[in-house]
This record gives C-alpha cells, sequence and structure tokens, in this order.
C-alpha cells in the first residue's frame, strides 16, 4: 500500500534571477512499513525531497500525496497540523530544545501539537523513553547528553504522537562508528514495534544496508530505485 | 501552563541579559511609582493647606469679581436679598460641610508711626474656622480658638506686618479703608493674634470680625464680595461645582431699582449678563493650580519614559531571540507546532519579562515611598512648611503594571509574529 505518492514533482528554487532546478519530475510510490533510504552526492536533491514528503516545503510543479491527501493544496496551518498528527523528523543536529529536558523534549508533540491528556502522555513518553533507553537520563538537559544520546531522544520524540511517517535526514552523519550502528538498530526496532515508514536521506553505506528499498538521486532526478536484496532486518 | 514554563527558562537561558533588561524596566516602574508618590503627595499636602487655611473648596462671587480680585473691589458684592437663597442652597447641599461669608478690602494699618497697606478678610469665626480648619492652627501667637480667633475689636495679623510695625498682642492699630462710594473711614483695633504668612500674597493678609468690616466701610446692606465653601469629600469637587453652577445660574440679574446694580459700572452690569454670581474651584483661584499641572504633567513624561524603555528593551530582547533562535523556530514549526502557538510562545516570553520587572519596580517604589513615609520628611515650599508624607498610589501602580504589560506585548508582537510567519523549511538550514 503507497503511503506517500509523487506524480512528477519538481522543485525550483529561484536565486537571484537564475531559476536552480533541484529535484526534476519525480515518479515515485513509496510503501507503508518499509525502511526507506534515498541516496546519493551532495547537492543532489535528496533533503529537497525529505522537505517535500514532510511538508517542510511545496513542489514547484507535479502533486504528491502522503495517505491520500495532496500536500500542494495545504496551508501553512493546515500543514503544520498534519505534519504533527502524521510525520515525525529526526534530524542531523538532533535539534532538541535546549531549554527542555530529555522528557519534556519527548513530551511537547504531545502537548503543544497533539494536546494529549497528562496521564495518557505520560504513559506514552515514559514508554518511548524506555524504548531508547533513556528512562534514567530523562531529567538531564541537552547540553548533558552525548550526540548518540541525543539521537535516541531525537527518535523518541519523532515516535511518541506515533505518526504514520518518520523522516531522517543523515541521522548518523554526527555520530561514531559504534554510535551509528545503534542509532539504526533502534530505529529498526521502533520500526518494528509501531509498523511506522522510515525515510532517510544519507550518505551512511550502514543506513544503506539496513534499507529495504534504495533510490538513488542524481542531478534531481531518481536514477535508480531498488529492493534491498541484503537487507537483514536490523539484525 | 506549558508555554509559560518554556518560555520562563528561554529568559533564563540568557540570565544577564535578562536581568540587565528586567532591572532596566523595574527602576523606571520604580521611578514612575516613587515620583508619582511624591509628587502627588507634594500636591496634596500644598493643596490642603491652600484650601484648609484660606481658599476653601469653592467661591462664589458677584460676576465679573474674580478678574478684579486685585483691587478687592466692594462695589461687586453678592446682594443681600439673593443671600438667604444661596444660605439655604448651601445649607441644603449634602455635599457641603461649611460655608463662609466674607467682606475682602484692602486697607492700611499704622501703629500711630508707621504704616503700611495690607488685605483684609472679615469673617464670622465660627463659620470660617468650620470652612478652614487650619486657619487657627496657623496663628502661632495669641488666641488660636477656632470660635474666638476673631473678635469684635480684635485683628490678626501675619509674621511679617507684627515685625515690621513691632506690633504684639494687644497692640492698638489703626486701619483706614476707602469704602465703596469712595469715602476714607478709620478704626482703632488691637492685635489678638499673629499668624505664619501664608495667607496672602507676599503675607499681607489679616482677618478681622465681619462687624468690624461693616463699621469700617459704612455698611448699610449685604456687603459681601465672597462665600468660601468646604466640601465633605474633596474627591466630589468637579460633581459638586457642576451642580451648584447650575444652580446658581438661576439667580438671575435684579431688577434695575436695586442700588447695588444701580451703583455698578454700565461696563460690569453688561459683563453681568444673565447669571448675577459667579463660582470658581480652588484650582481657579490659586496659581498653584499651574503648578500642580506641572507636577501632573511631569508625572505623565516619566510614564511616558517609563513606555519607551519597556518598548526599547522588551523589542530589543525578543528581536535577539527571535534571530538567536531560527533554527529551534524552525524545530518545533517542523514538529508541527501551529504558528499561532509559536506566536503565543514568544509574546509569553515579552509578557513575562515585563510583568515580573513590573512587579519587581512596584515592589521596590512601594518600599521606597514607605521609607520615605517613615522618615517624615519637612521642607519648605515658598512660606509653607510641608512634611512629605507620600502614600503608596495605588492607582499609579495599576496604571504601571496595565502599561507595562500592554507595551510588552507590543513590542512583542512583531519579533513573536517574524517566529510564527518563518518557513520551517528556510529555519533549520540555521541550525
Amino acid at each position: 500500500m503507497s503511503l506517500v505518492t509523487l506524480e512528477n514533482v519538481g522543485k525550483t528554487y529561484i536565486t537571484g534571477e537564475i531559476p536552480v532546478p533541484a529535484l526534476k519530475g519525480i515518479s515515485l510510490s513509496l510503501e507503508a512499513g518499509k525502511f526507506i533510504s534515498f541516496i546519493g552526492p551532495s547537492g543532489s536533491g535528496k533533503t529537497t525531497l525529505l522537505n517535500l514528503i514532510g511538508c517542510l516545503d511545496k513542489p514547484t510543479e507535479g502533486k504528491l500525496f502522503i495517505s491520500g491527501v495532496e500536500i500542494n493544496l495545504m496551508n501553512r496551518k493546515v500543514a503544520a497540523q498534519f505534519r504533527g498528527d502524521n510525520i515525525g523528523f529526526i534530524f542531523q543536529n538532533f535539534n532538541l530544545i535546549p531549554v527542555l529536558t530529555v522528557y519534556e523534549n519527548v513530551e511537547y508533540p504531545l502537548i503543544m501539537v497533539q494536546n494529549v491528556p497528562l496521564q495518557k502522555r505520560k504513559h506514552q513518553v515514559l514508554t518511548l523513553l524506555e524504548k531508547v533507553g533513556m528512562t534514567e537520563h530523562k531529567n538531564k538537559y541537552p547540553s548533558q547528553l552525548s550526540g548518540g544520546q541525543k539521537q535516541r531522544v531525537s527518535i523518541a520524540r519523532a515516535l511518541v504522537s506515533q505518526p504514520k511517517l518518520v523522516l531522517a535526514d543523515e541521522p548518523t552523519a554526527n555520530l561514531d562508528h559504534a554510535t551509528a550502528y545503534n542509532v539504526i538498530k533502534l530505529m529498526h526496532e521502533m520500526k518494528k514495534e509501531f509498523n511506522t515508514t522510515f525515510i532517510f536521506a544519507t550518505h551512511d553505506q550502514k543506513i544503506v544496508a539496513e534499507a529495504e528499498v534504495i533510490h538513488t538521486i542524481e542531478d534531481g532526478v531518481v536514477v535508480d530505485s531498488r529492493e534491498n536484496k541484503s537487507f537483514a532486518g536490523g539484525k | 501552563m506549558k508555554i509559560i514554563k518554556i518560555a520562563w527558562r528561554n529568559l533564563l537561558r540568557y540570565k544577564r541579559r535578562t536581568l540587565l533588561t528586567s532591572a532596566l524596566i523595574s527602576i523606571g516602574v520604580t521611578l514612575v511609582i516613587v515620583f508619582g508618590g511624591i509628587g502627588n503627595s507634594f500636591k496634596n499636602e500644598v493643596i490642603g493647606i491652600l484650601t484648609n487655611t484660606n481658599l476653601g473648596d469653592i467661591q462664589i462671587h458677584r460676576k465679573g469679581y474674580v478678574s478684579s480680585i486685585d483691587n478687592l473691589p466692594l462695589d461687586l458684592t453678592i446682594p443681600e436679598q439673593t443671600l438667604p437663597r444661596i444660605e439655604k442652597l448651601l445649607s441644603d447641599d449634602p455635599d457641603v460641610k461649611a460655608y463662609s461669608e466674607r467682606i475682602r478690602f484692602g486697607s492700611l494699618i499704622s501703629n500711630f508711626s508707621q504704616t503700611t497697606n495690607m488685605r483684609f478678610t472679615a469673617v464670622y469665626p465660627e463659620a470660617e474656622s468650620a470652612t478652614c480648619p487650619g486657619l487657627p492652627q496657623r496663628i502661632k501667637t495669641g488666641d488660636a480658638n477656632p470660635c474666638t480667633f476673631i473678635k469684635p475689636g480684635w485683628i490678626v495679623i501675619p509674621q511679617n506686618i507684627a515685625a515690621g510695625l513691632s506690633l504684639k498682642i494687644g497692640s492698638d492699630v489703626v486701619l483706614v479703608a476707602t469704602n465703596k462710594d469712595g469715602s476714607v473711614n478709620g478704626l482703632t483695633l488691637r492685635i489678638s493674634g499673629i499668624s505664619e504668612n501664608i495667607l496672602g500674597p507676599q503675607g499681607k493678609d489679616g482677618y478681622m470680625h465681619i462687624n468690624d468690616a461693616i463699621s469700617l466701610l459704612r455698611i448699610e446692606n449685604g456687603g459681601i464680595t465672597e462665600i468660601a465653601i468646604k466640601l465633605k469629600n474633596f474627591d466630589t469637587l468637579a460633581k459638586t461645582y457642576s451642580q451648584l453652577k447650575a444652580d446658581l445660574s438661576q439667580f438671575k440679574e435684579p431688577e434695575a431699582a436695586n442700588p447695588l446694580t444701580m451703583n455698578t459700572s454700565p461696563n460690569k452690569q453688561a459683563q453681568a449678563g444673565g447669571s448675577i454670581l459667579e463660582i470658581h474651584t480652588w484650582q481657579e483661584l490659586s496659581p498653584f493650580a499651574s503648578l500642580a499641572q506641572i507636577v501632573t504633567l511631569l508625572i505623565i513624561v516619566i510614564r511616558i519614559v517609563l513606555i519607551f524603555i519597556v518598548l526599547v528593551s522588551v523589542l530589543n530582547v525578543m528581536i535577539m531571540s527571535v534571530y538567536e533562535r531560527v533554527g529551534e523556530i524552525g524545530t518545533i514549526a517542523s514538529i508541527g507546532t501551529l504558528p499561532s502557538r509559536i506566536m503565543a510562545l514568544f509574546l509569553t516570553e515579552g509578557l513575562s519579562l515585563g510583568l515580573l520587572s513590573a512587579i519587581a519596580g512596584s515592589i521596590l517604589g512601594s518600599v521606597i515611598l514607605l521609607v520615605i513615609g517613615a522618615a517624615k520628611l519637612h521642607f519648605t515650599f515658598g512660606m509653607m512648611n510641608l512634611m512629605l508624607a507620600p502614600q503608596i498610589p495605588a492607582g499609579e501602580v495599576l496604571l504601571a503594571l496595565i502599561s507595562v504589560v500592554i507595551v510588552s506585548l507590543l513590542a512583542s508582537f512583531q519579533p513573536a509574529l517574524k517566529a510564527s510567519r518563518m518557513q520551517p523549511v528556510e529555519a533549520l538550514r540555521h541550525v
């Protein structure tokens, strides 16, 4: 079943008076419940594509559907609500809110976006913190955590609102080898646990190896899409 | 609740900047409250002295009298036949505590070897001390009894005159005055009291019994030039004034046969027009009213300065805050925080900064006023000895708090709007 559908999607930025195409005529169908990776060199358009799928930006050409909803037609408020209800984000730089503790960072989407009642909220946050192994650090601030710990919190925050889709832009780029491996393993576990679709933009061969589906982008065009035959299922 | 918590933590993130800004706003609020308290205390003290010792709260005169008051004209008197009606009007008015009928005139005073000029107010002592209860208290030597401080045959003179003419209690003096017909008469009187110099211009105002004035000025009928009124509650001044003014407008010019009117110059008759009387509050009779207005104006200026301090301080902090947190704004927007919530977050930050600073400033200002009040500071203003007894101006505190809250919100609005309108994809690039 297709979760994300792109129909001839293009994105062109205007730099001064010069149009710079970042994506050109991309047509794809991304299935639900998969571990999907977009790979390609820097400047190929991976992040732009993730921004479009994440409703952070709008295509200048074509149509983009998520769960059957055309995102081109959304205004800022509706797009924000849609993101809050359906999409989780994991960032390269973790992007935790520095004035909030680990617990509060994970709680943030539930309280500021979804208005989940206190008891339910507490249960969801503690469950996620336990799953990512951060329960004992729940009262720490982001500045007191290592990179790997921050990314674990970031994963918990992305999953706490039980989104259909999690987008991760270079999630292991700022992590050492061992930590990156653990984070990927954790994301696999979360995918299995919550049946969430994970879409990555990455250079990291470790992630590529763990992806079920790999799309290669070059110069704004998807040049290759393939199933990962060596996919080990996160083991 | 969460927004307030996040806003508060964001403020504490930059402790030094927040503290400096907060201190600036607090000092501004403190200044407004302290200056407001002291300024109002000074005004109230002086107004109290003026109205309680000399002017009363309101005065009634024959129309045209106040514009000629420097000459103390004896031909612009309140017609005798209207006096009972005015007395009834004042007696029936529930806001009027007391009133005093007066004859005011200029006179020469002589100690038989030296002569100088004075201004006299002739009164009935009980009515005068009920209307101006502070007057007997300002008699520093002699009889200061409110019921007897003026007796027929005796006068009260100010310290300046007593010193200049070497007069003491019991000294005889001769008063020489011109009556309304232009003839001159003299009367020997005795000094019963010497007052502080507060009472009139250059400290040359004296008091005598109204019967002596009638005798000295050879008044046959009426002759009252002024009625001073004391209100039960000074706060009802405007209301009572308006009511009395409306009532007194019914007192029309008497028939042409009235000798009082006939003796009035044609010019003054024309000036009199419809109503025969005029009414003034103390503000219209005392030059201090202008000074009081200047004090009020200064308080307003300080309030405006405070508003600018708050505006610039909060605006500066909030603009900095938005620019420093562009990436963070991108993060919370991408997570799904609605633009209205992002705006509320920044507005709450600005509001918290302003409100807490204003509360701190209010407390500090109130404490300073309490200390000044407890110290009971005395100072001299002109010829008046005043005590600085400021009270905490509740209205001023409330106004400062409300102003700071409103201005903080206004100052935060533009940065908050900017934050709420940021495109998440653009903002995330700043991480």
